[in-house]
């Protein structure tokens, strides 16, 4: 009979036997780096005291800006309400463009990628701790800038729906972080473009968004982004469900239509990330350039 | 004959020579050296800008975000309609161009700092290197200014031309527009520096911090809307900033009878000085004398940032999450 050696932790008759993971093993390893991942993200918050004066409070003077503008020019309440909305959902498209699109880009210059590769887990881990720390840094900021504006400037929200708002905002980030996985695998392959992509997709999105007002007021622009960006889709439900009262112009699908398109956006963004690492992960191994720095 | 008495001799006065410090050349050539730093910072910064990619690519990301801001704006003045909303849209295309420019310069020297820490990785060599380390951030921080321009300018030919924005080059005030353009130039230097400073002394994760700073200006200097709608005491702070005064003044040698944004019924401006709205000369010597504080409160945060960065190794200390 073979005796057991311990190999690095693990038991077996050998180092092939070791390597032999059951499923139980390979799931808890899993759930481990999502944790891992996540765990820089969010302890990250109690460590940098500097993101509190410019991540929640120079933000909300930005979106302070956009108020005084709905007031210079006398435009109704609701108004005020938009864009407090959309300011708040700004955390978590900002966190997307850079913390998710952006960072297997940096991991690279800084020389962790090829360390993730190398590691015993499915990537799509670091992928869901990237996501699940970044939901957590955004919903601070998202609500910070929520309570301290709808305070200042006095926005009333009347929600009837409160099932279906919380459907749409967790389907927003779902869809959101889908998008911005697939994006990272994207942006790692664009190099240093991925750096200006990043700062087109701000304010141009913004725009096609509906940041600041009704998307419907794009006409059929509006209808493309409310179709294929996240942002979009889920900033017109939410606006639908928390000004129930509010005069909306018409163009736009019903929450409920939404929420299907969100459910589908996220699902296609998810499997889209798995086959782009797959994708990613072969022409790296192919073309040898997946620790090949700056560029 | 021995072989150590055959060997060559060292010539006694050409060591002496050797050995002697010439301290005229640690001094170097003083301002040729500067300039020579700054001409090749702004052609180092200005690759790094744009030789990523070809130059329609280039122009076309360069533009894409200041017009979209722009379009924003025109978008909100138009969901509420009427007139109040189409008189508005030259002020806030006006602005929103030139904040484009603003934020260029505000973010320029921080990313420089950012990108050779964190990316790059050369900052404590570029740092130790005989060169001036203000003048080569200057020099970066100038070329991101210069996309920042060119972004500022599109978007004024696209609010001309696309958006309906009234504009005369036989109208506009030709002097007031150089000399608070040269001013503000300044200025907006000034504050980039002062980022460049805080950034050094933070994480990877300040690369949104210049952007942030420049959010929180954005609504203090009256760029989209007259500071009037302000509450008093913000009024007061926008009065104490250089661009609140490089923007009314641009603004005001562009449309030289257009709307401004400092004073107007009930503002601060008025109740001060006791007419609406501010002469050119009152621009550029508010600009002058704010601008000229804001920069040396720059340096003077950049200098002691700088020192205490040294004392804690920050400048070879890369950062992330």
């Amino acid at each position: 009979m073979a005796a057991t050696i311990d190999f690095v932790g693990r038991s077996g008759a050998g180092p092939r036997e070791a390597a032999d993971w059951s499923r139980r093993q390979e799931l808890m390893t899993d759930l481990r780096s999502v944790r891992g991942r996540a765990y820089p993200r969010v302890i990250g918050l109690m460590r940098e005291p500097s993101w509190v004066l410019f991540e929640i409070l120079l933000p909300f003077l930005s979106t302070a800006a956009f108020v005084f503008v709905y007031r210079a020019i006398g435009a109704p309440q609701a108004y005020v309400g938009f864009v407090v909305l959309g300011g708040a959902l700004t955390a978590f498209w900002l966190n997307v463009i850079w913390m998710m699109a952006n960072q297997l880009w940096w991991e690279k210059s800084q020389g962790n990628l090829e360390l993730y590769f190398a590691a015993p887990m499915h990537f799509m881990s670091i992928l869901f701790g990237m996501a699940l720390g970044g939901m957590f840094m955004s919903s601070t900021r998202a609500i910070t800038v929520l309570l301290i504006a709808g305070t200042i400037f006095g926005v009333t929200f009347s929600v009837d729906q409160w099932a279906l708002l919380i459907s749409v905002f967790v389907l927003t980030l779902g869809a959101l972080y889908g998008l911005g996985m697939v994006l990272a695998s994207l942006f790692l392959v664009w190099g240093r473009e991925a750096w200006h992509l990043g700062q087109m997709l701000t304010e141009p999105v913004y725009f096609v968004s509906g940041l600041n007002f009704p998307v419907a007021r794009l006409g059929f622009l509006g209808a493309l982004s409310v179709a294929f960006i996240p942002l979009a889709t889920g900033l017109d439900a939410m606006r639908q469900l928390v000004f129930a009262d509010a005069a909306f112009p018409v163009g736009t699908p019903a929450p409920l239509v939404e929420v299907g398109i969100l459910g589908v956006m996220t699902v296609v963004s998810i499997a889209g990330a798995r086959w782009m690492l797959i994708a990613m992960e072969r022409r790296a191994r192919r073309d040898g350039r997946l620790s090949v720095r700056w560029q | 004959m021995t072989a150590a008495a055959s060997a060559p001799r060292p010539d006694p006065a050409r060591t002496t020579a050797a050995a002697r410090f010439d301290f005229a050349k640690a001094e170097g050539r003083g301002i040729e050296d500067y300039l020579r730093t700054f001409a090749v910072a702004v052609r180092l910064g200005w690759q790094l800008e744009a030789n990523w990619t070809d130059p329609f690519l280039f122009f076309i990301y360069s533009v894409a975000k200041p017009v979209s801001s722009a379009l924003i704006l025109v978008v909100m003045l138009e969901v509420i309609g009427g007139e109040a909303g189409r008189a508005f849209r030259p002020f806030v295309v006006v602005g929103s161009a030139l904040w484009a420019f603003v934020v260029s310069g505000i973010a320029g020297l921080a990313w420089s700092i950012l990108e050779d820490r964190e990316r790059y990785r050369v900052l404590k060599y570029v740092y130790v290197s005989p060169s001036d380390f203000l003048t080569i951030l200057i020099g970066r921080g100038v070329a991101r200014l210069g996309v920042g321009l060119a972004g500022a300018v599109i978007t004024l030919v696209v609010g001309v031309i696309a958006l309906g924005v009234p504009f005369d080059p036989a109208t506009v005030d030709w002097l007031l527009l150089g000399v608070v353009f040269v001013l503000g130039l300044g200025s907006i230097i000034g504050v980039g520096l002062l980022m460049a400073g805080i950034v050094i002394q933070t994480r990877q994760e300040s690369w949104s911090y210049p952007e942030a700073f420049a959010g929180a200006i954005f609504l203090v200097a009256g760029a989209v809307f007259p500071l009037g709608v302000l509450p008093a005491p913000v009024q007061v702070i926008g009065l104490l900033t250089p661009l609140s005064w490089w923007i009314a003044g641009v603004r005001r040698a562009l449309f030289v009878d257009g709307p401004g944004s400092i004073g107007g019924e009930g503002t601060v401006f008025a109740s001060v000085f006791g007419h609406l709205q501010p002469s050119p000369a009152e621009i550029v010597l508010a600009l002058l004398a704010t601008g000229a504080l804001a920069t040396l409160g720059a340096v003077a945060v950049f200098r002691i940032s700088d020192r205490r960065a040294k004392q804690a190794g920050l400048y070879d200390r890369t950062t992330g999450s």
